[in-house]
């Protein structure tokens, strides 16, 4: 029987109809001290994402974030009322079911394109990032440990870092990436910024438009923390740093939605 | 278990030898029936009386059948049976010494066999006390199943008792539950018989995960318990028990959890001293007729770790017997928690609940207290307070048989657990809210029923009188488990 899902649906729906009830809180690990660059990047993405749709929300740390989340293990998700949202996907579609949405005006043959890049972008820069933080061994003890570890006390510290760890490089054996060298990592992330370079030459955002929408939300959230974090090598942030197209669009986006001057987008 | 053999000709030998003056002086001087009346009970295998107390002094003690075990730790035990004045102490003696041995843990089938001494140490009236005992096989295993509270299990356990010869044993448990509960713990044991104060060291490390529905989140904590039992089986005096635990925890959410239990999960670690002392003087763990029961136990938890509180805790039950048919047994459990400083978390695992079939009758497992969303948060401080009153069934079907198995029982069952703040300075009304405000109340009545000495099994029709709002409540309660109110 499916009762409990459509239940679920159904709960959905008939929340879309009523206005925003309450303020959207948005829980997130520790920036300063704690959040990894995967994490930091998809929760920089979803602000990123609720200031495009001119939503008020709160940011809340907590160190348990990704235990506190209702789908297991991913941060960041908005609490709306009684509702619990997380990953970047889930969060659009059901801001999309309130009524705001940034790509409803978009024509099927473009929805379809964002929806490919963003599948792209996801499966590429989250694998990457995931790759840095947890299978290179320098980033890996230098930074990632250390971060991780560092809301635990000991011990609990070093086996939390070990489970983490070991369920990461499943997630990407599964996928087939951590078999890769860093080179064959650095060639996937820097194909991928060729293919979103192109689709963006001559326009101020993916869309074409003079708004942004949830792909270039997610770009952002990505480029702006790869840019940004510092890491030992910085392989990474080298590569997309010879994407200007890519910098500048996150310098928009940055200038235009998190900087006090901005007006308002949309 | 043993039975004492005796070897008849002997036996009334040296009842002939030594005691025509004997036994008159013993008829004069100690004319206690009640020494007749065992006396008896222990003959009746012999089918004939004959008085025991007559001098005789234990010359030596044989322990037969030890292999692996070592002998400090059987002299040790057996050395008490030299102090026996007379034939009956030596046998109320061997008792005991037989009960020590079995106690070890190393021994399957142990028989007592008495004898007169012989050979060119001999003394008149000395005997000789053999011990006839069969070691364990190195490895022995089971399957079992067992009641916990308000669950069935399945055991699977292996043990390899004796180890070094010195009582030392590895166990090896895993339980599953009917509610998805497993257990998986591995335990070293090591008794230290030598001293006059009766020691076991246990270390022990262990898995186990339980769901509680009431609090919408299920539980799995691995960790490593070290603990130090002084007395651990004397009966009727104090026991301690010192205890540190180290637990990682882990709180996992439920689909549909309240925010402020979901807030709490995720891992942490606790790192705890525990000393726990009791003094049980029952004739009985579960239809106990006479005596009382108190235990104490307080635990600190911020040696390491994330998580930090005091908690104390005391159980107290008496029971009083004015009749054969009626059996008064009052139950009380407090318990107060307190953080220790602001860095350290007190996790929801750490509160207090109350609730449930064989805790506070009338309400559901956890049913009162605070509560949000349907989700029981537990509180700081409980208390509770049950009045039984047992009697046989009507009629007395299969008595001193599968009848006494039951008992009718009617009560009254009282309690509260809430969040409340110690006030120090004279604020004695503030401190006493907990035992005026919100207080729950039910009576009711019910069969229970005893299921192997250790676990209690009742049907009860419970009335709620004082409740709150939120509480959730039963009126027709099953419970099963280990510990009662």
């Amino acid at each position: 029987m499916p009762y409990p899902l459509l239940a679920d649906s159904i709960t959905f729906e008939l929340e879309a109809q009523e206005p925003w009830p309450q303020l959207i809180t948005l829980y997130q690990p520790y920036e300063v001290e704690q959040i990894l660059l995967p994490d930091n990047a998809n929760c920089l993405a979803v602000q990123a994402f609720l200031k495009m749709c001119g939503l008020d929300f709160q940011i809340e740390p907590r160190s348990n974030a990704e235990y506190m989340s209702p789908s297991g293990r991913v941060v960041p998700f908005i609490k709306c009322g009684q509702f619990l949202v997380s990953d970047f996907d889930s969060i659009v579609t059901f801001i999309g079911n309130k009524g705001t949405s940034l790509s409803d005006h978009l024509s099927a043959n473009c929805k379809a394109d964002m929806r490919a890049y963003m599948s792209l972008v996801n499966n590429i820069f989250i694998n990457a990032e995931l790759y840095i933080c947890w299978v290179d061994e320098t980033t890996l003890n230098e930074v990632t440990k250390i971060r991780h570890g560092s809301v635990y006390p000991w011990p609990l510290n070093h086996y939390l870092n070990w489970q983490k760890r070991k369920e990461v490089i499943k997630k990407l054996n599964v996928l087939g990436w951590y078999n890769k060298t860093i080179e064959e990592v650095c060639k996937e992330v820097q194909n991928c910024c060729t293919a979103l370079s192109e689709r963006l030459e001559g326009s101020d955002y993916f869309s074409g438009e003079k708004t942004p929408n949830e792909l270039d939300a997610l770009v952002f959230g990505h480029i702006f923390t790869i840019i940004t974090t510092p890491l030992p090598g910085n392989k990474l942030a080298n590569i997309v740093q010879s994407y200007p197209l890519l910098v500048h669009l996150c310098k928009r986006i940055e200038t235009s939605i998190f900087s006090l001057q901005a007006i308002g987008v949309k | 278990m043993g039975t004492v053999h005796a070897k008849e000709s002997n036996m009334s030998r040296n009842i002939n030898e030594s005691s025509n003056n004997e036994k008159e002086n013993f008829k004069e001087n100690n004319p206690s029936s009640h020494f007749h009346e065992k006396m008896n009970l222990l003959e009746r295998k012999k089918g004939q009386a004959v008085d025991l107390h007559l001098k005789a002094r234990v010359d030596r003690i044989h322990v037969d059948g030890l292999i692996r075990t070592k002998d400090d730790i059987i002299k040790a035990q057996v050395t008490e049976l030299f102090k026996a004045q007379d034939f009956y102490d030596i046998i109320i003696h061997a008792y005991k010494v037989r009960e020590k041995l079995q106690g070890l843990g190393c021994f399957g089938n142990i028989g007592i066999y008495i004898d007169t001494s012989h050979g060119p140490h001999a003394t008149p009236e000395g005997v000789e006390v053999t011990f006839m005992v069969n070691e364990m096989r190195r490895l022995t295993g089971g399957i079992s199943t067992m009641v916990g509270n308000n669950e069935g299990s399945v055991i699977v356990q292996a043990k390899a008792p004796n180890l070094f010869g010195r009582g030392e044993r590895l166990q090896m448990e895993y339980s599953y539950g009917s509610k998805s509960s497993t257990n998986i713990s591995i335990s070293i044991v090591k008794p230290f018989m030598g001293s006059s104060r009766h020691k076991i060291l246990t270390g022990s490390v262990f898995n186990t995960s339980n769901r509680f529905p009431w609090s919408g989140f299920s539980q799995c904590d691995k960790g490593l318990l070290i603990d130090l039992a002084f007395n651990p089986d004397g009966t009727g005096i104090l026991k301690h028990n010192l205890q540190y635990e180290a637990t990682y925890r882990e709180i996992i959410s439920s689909k549909h959890m309240s925010f402020r239990v979901r807030e709490q999960c995720g891992p942490n670690l606790k790192s705890a001293l525990r000393h726990i002392c009791s003094i049980d003087k029952r004739d009985s763990l579960i239809f106990p007729t006479t005596g009382s029961l108190v235990q104490f136990s307080t635990e600190v938890a911020g040696l390491g770790g994330d998580i930090g509180f005091v908690k104390n805790e005391l159980t107290v039950q008496t029971n009083w017997t004015p009749h054969e048919y009626a059996t008064f047994q009052m139950g009380f459990q407090s318990g107060l928690l307190r953080g220790i400083s602001n860095d350290m978390k007190i996790n929801i695992a750490d509160q207090f609940f109350l609730g449930g079939p064989l805790n506070l009758r009338g309400f559901d497992m956890r049913g009162c207290g605070p509560r949000i969303d349907g989700n029981s948060l537990g509180g700081n401080a409980y208390w509770a307070l049950a009045l039984h009153l047992y009697t046989p069934l009507p009629f007395r079907p299969g008595r001193h048989s599968f009848g006494d198995l039951f008992k009718l029982h009617g009560f009254i069952n009282g309690g509260n657990v809430s969040n409340f703040t110690l006030k120090f300075a004279n604020d004695y009304k503030e401190n006493m809210k907990i035992f005026k405000e919100d207080v729950r109340c039910a009576v009711g009545g019910g069969i229970a029923m005893k299921f192997g000495n250790i676990a209690r099994v009742e049907l009860n029709l419970v009335m709620p009188l004082l409740f709150v709002r939120n509480d959730v409540l039963q009126q027709f309660q099953f419970g099963i488990g280990l510990q009662y109110l």
